[in-house]
């Protein structure tokens, strides 16, 4: 086994140091989302606008799932509202998405047919448009389905998917070049099919989300449940004990580079999100269980072993609040939760991740799905949708963006869209654009 | 070592260097993995993993250091597991890393004698207005390894940049030049490519992972791989 770095070049080791400090200490700040791929490019100053990955709703608008743009430039005459929509036709669960490595595409994904839509966001950020759809990721995967993110890697794309050809929650990591060609298909271990993996016993296949730690070579996904789940009303899906045991139990922690899982923890409730510390000696994760309604952390110990334990309450987890998306700061202080029934989002005070404390709670609406802030924090966003047959109804169903400032003390509202009668459908993903990405 | 090499970096560093933004952004607030005090880490055995194709390596008109025409393809990559990097010489800021970056590759292969007859080391410039063959052949002398048991390291550009823009475009690289940047800036993201002995590329590095360690790695998996014949 040999060490990235452990015979370093003298010189050259040093000035390499030198310079990449340099680089580190030079520069405006930075604004973006704090989840995104660190391969990714940066945005300088802050973002221009919020693209939101639309559910089409039968009956309103075009009917049709769209990458809508939100202007979030102060001072501009459309401050605050949509302005751009860029359809795709027809419905697909819309949901996640990212943008390429060095953020020319935006990637967005489609639950229910497996369908992957790329929109060119450079030509002109405020205007993305739709130039090329990946029609055939079950056949090209070999039998992955319900592709779900898109996370950005030299180069290609990883598609963490839900399901597979069969409608059931065993899943696969799927790659693509950034061109949209197919690469490869990685299966998340199983009993049967460990792959390698220590603690196999326990793991049940189930996929969600990918992240990678590059300094240490790990990557780490998490586990949901498969498309006979997803597209069934929760109503209905809830009163199916048996259908109900077809959840995600455990977290995979992959060697990247091989692509080979290492080891299966053990984290019952439905592991969603996962969010990397960005410190540079901060070897953790954070995620949320859905059905336990916990905060886990997941570290590295001295030894190089990886651990994975509850170490917050989200609400009341009896009165299943249900936890989904989570954003943690870029200065590794804070987390924001958010709890889909009670439309509730929270601040935890995580500069010690082993012992989280909430300081703060805020109801947003409704109901409540994905917060996503800017770099250095200031700005949180919130929308509403969690999946089309989810999300509640009736006037409890509302959809919306909600833009705020946040001084570590109060959010305070900057401006609030409303989706239905915008006739968009239901707002999901948000992801943020720059022109200063593209000045040239 | 190459103390010109040493020197150019350094001069890199110093104050009232050109701009070093070219990337158009900065590195990732504690994130970036160059960061040497963060970055060790076990690495797979050569063999023990698959590097899946990723797609064709593209050819098109390039200049040697002496000037004379080839194919990027069939002259300077085929035919042995192939690192190519994309940089420009008057970039200030994240190519000098990448150069020692391949300075310590070449370094590294050099130290093993059944390695360095069997693969190369290429880069290519995408500022073929400034980076003349003479350019190259000394910016070249200033980094290439005197060794005679090191890999070869070629040193190319293109004859224009209208014979530039599709081998850019087929290696997906966007490349502007930067109006306000001294020195003849252009932005561009940092990527090298690992490409095997039949022409397709394997891996694709951004700097933050363009380890030479974890490099070799990879070369000694696709020579094993050729080894087993696949």
């Amino acid at each position: 086994m040999t060490r990235v770095r452990s015979r370093p070049s003298g010189r050259i080791a040093r000035l390499r140091r030198a310079c990449t400090a340099l680089l580190l200490a030079a520069g405006p700040a930075l604004a973006d989302e704090t989840c995104q791929s660190p391969y990714m490019v940066r945005i300088t100053g802050v973002e221009d606008f919020v693209y939101v990955w639309t559910l089409g709703v039968e009956g309103l608008g075009d009917g049709s799932d769209k990458l809508v743009t939100v202007d979030v430039r102060e001072g501009s005459p459309t401050f605050g509202r949509p302005i751009h929509a860029a359809p795709v036709g027809g419905r697909h669960e819309a949901h996640h998405g990212g943008f390429t490595d060095d953020r020319r595409q935006f990637w967005a994904a489609g639950l229910s047919d497996s369908r992957i839509f790329i929109f060119d966001v450079a030509t002109d950020p405020a205007k993305p448009r739709l130039v090329r759809v990946i029609d055939d990721f079950v056949e090209k995967s070999g039998g992955a389905a319900g592709p779900h993110g898109a996370y950005a890697l030299p180069g290609r794309m990883l598609i963490p998917s839900l399901s597979n050809k069969d409608g059931t929650g065993k899943a696969a990591l799927v790659e693509y070049s950034n061109g949209g060609d197919y690469i490869a298909t990685h299966w998340l271990p199983t009993a049967e099919a460990p792959n390698g993996a220590a603690n196999a016993a326990v793991a049940d296949g189930y996929g969600y989300d990918a992240r990678v730690l590059p300094r240490r070579n790990v990557m780490l996904t998490s586990s949901f449940t498969g498309l006979d789940n997803y597209m069934r009303p929760l109503p209905e899906l809830m009163k199916d004990a048996e259908a109900m045991k077809r959840f995600g139990q455990t977290m995979v922690v992959w060697d990247f580079h091989a692509r080979q899982p290492r080891t299966v923890l053990h984290v019952p409730g439905v592991p969603l999100e996962i969010r990397w510390a960005w410190g540079p000696q901060h070897s953790y994760a954070f995620t949320s269980t859905a059905l336990t309604s916990q905060i886990w952390l997941v570290h590295e110990e001295a030894g190089g072993a990886w651990r994975a334990k509850p170490v917050a309450d989200i609400g009341d987890p009896a009165a299943l609040p249900v936890p989904v998306d989570i954003s943690l700061s870029a200065d590794d202080s804070t987390l924001f939760v958010d709890t889909f029934m009670d439309g509730t989002t929270r601040v935890f005070d995580v500069s010690d991740p082993h012992r989280p404390k909430q300081i703060y709670e805020k109801k947003i609406g409704a109901q409540l799905n994905m917060v996503s802030q800017s770099w250095d924090g200031r700005r949180i966003y919130y929308t509403s949708s969690l999946l089309a047959n989810w999300d509640k109804t009736g006037a409890e169903n509302e959809q919306f963006l909600k833009a705020y400032a946040w001084d570590r003390k109060e959010l305070t509202p900057r401006f609030s869209i409303d989706f239905t009668a915008e006739r968009l459908g239901r707002p999901h993903m948000m992801a943020f654009g720059a022109r200063s990405l593209y000045a040239n | 070592m190459r103390p010109a090499a040493l020197l150019l970096l350094a001069a890199a560093l110093a104050p009232g260097a050109p701009a070093r933004g070219h990337e158009g952004h900065r590195p990732a607030t504690g994130r970036d993995t160059a960061a040497p005090a963060a970055a060790a880490f076990p690495l797979p055995a050569p063999g023990t993993y698959r590097l899946p194709p990723i797609r064709p390596a593209a050819g098109g008109a390039v200049l040697d250091e002496a000037g004379r025409r080839l194919d990027l393809l069939g002259d300077a990559l085929r035919g042995r597991v192939s690192v190519l990097a994309l940089i420009y010489t008057r970039c200030g800021d994240v190519c000098p890393l990448a150069n020692a970056d391949m300075a310590r590759l070449q370094d590294l292969a050099a130290r093993d004698p059944g390695l360095s007859g069997r693969m190369r080391l290429v880069t290519l410039s995408v500022d073929p207005e400034h980076d003349t063959p003479e350019v190259m052949r000394a910016f070249a002398a200033t980094w290439r390894s005197p060794d005679p048991a090191a890999p070869a390291w070629r040193f190319l550009t293109a004859p224009d940049r209208a014979a530039l823009a599709p081998v850019l475009a087929a290696y997906d690289q966007r490349v502007d030049a930067r109006p306000e940047a001294a020195g003849g800036g252009l932005s561009h993201l940092f990527r090298a490519f690992l490409i095997d002995r039949d022409g397709r590329i394997r891996n694709i590095y951004s700097l933050d992972f363009f380890d030479p360690a974890l490099v070799l790695t990879d070369v000694r998996t696709l020579l094993i791989e050729e080894a087993r014949g696949r």
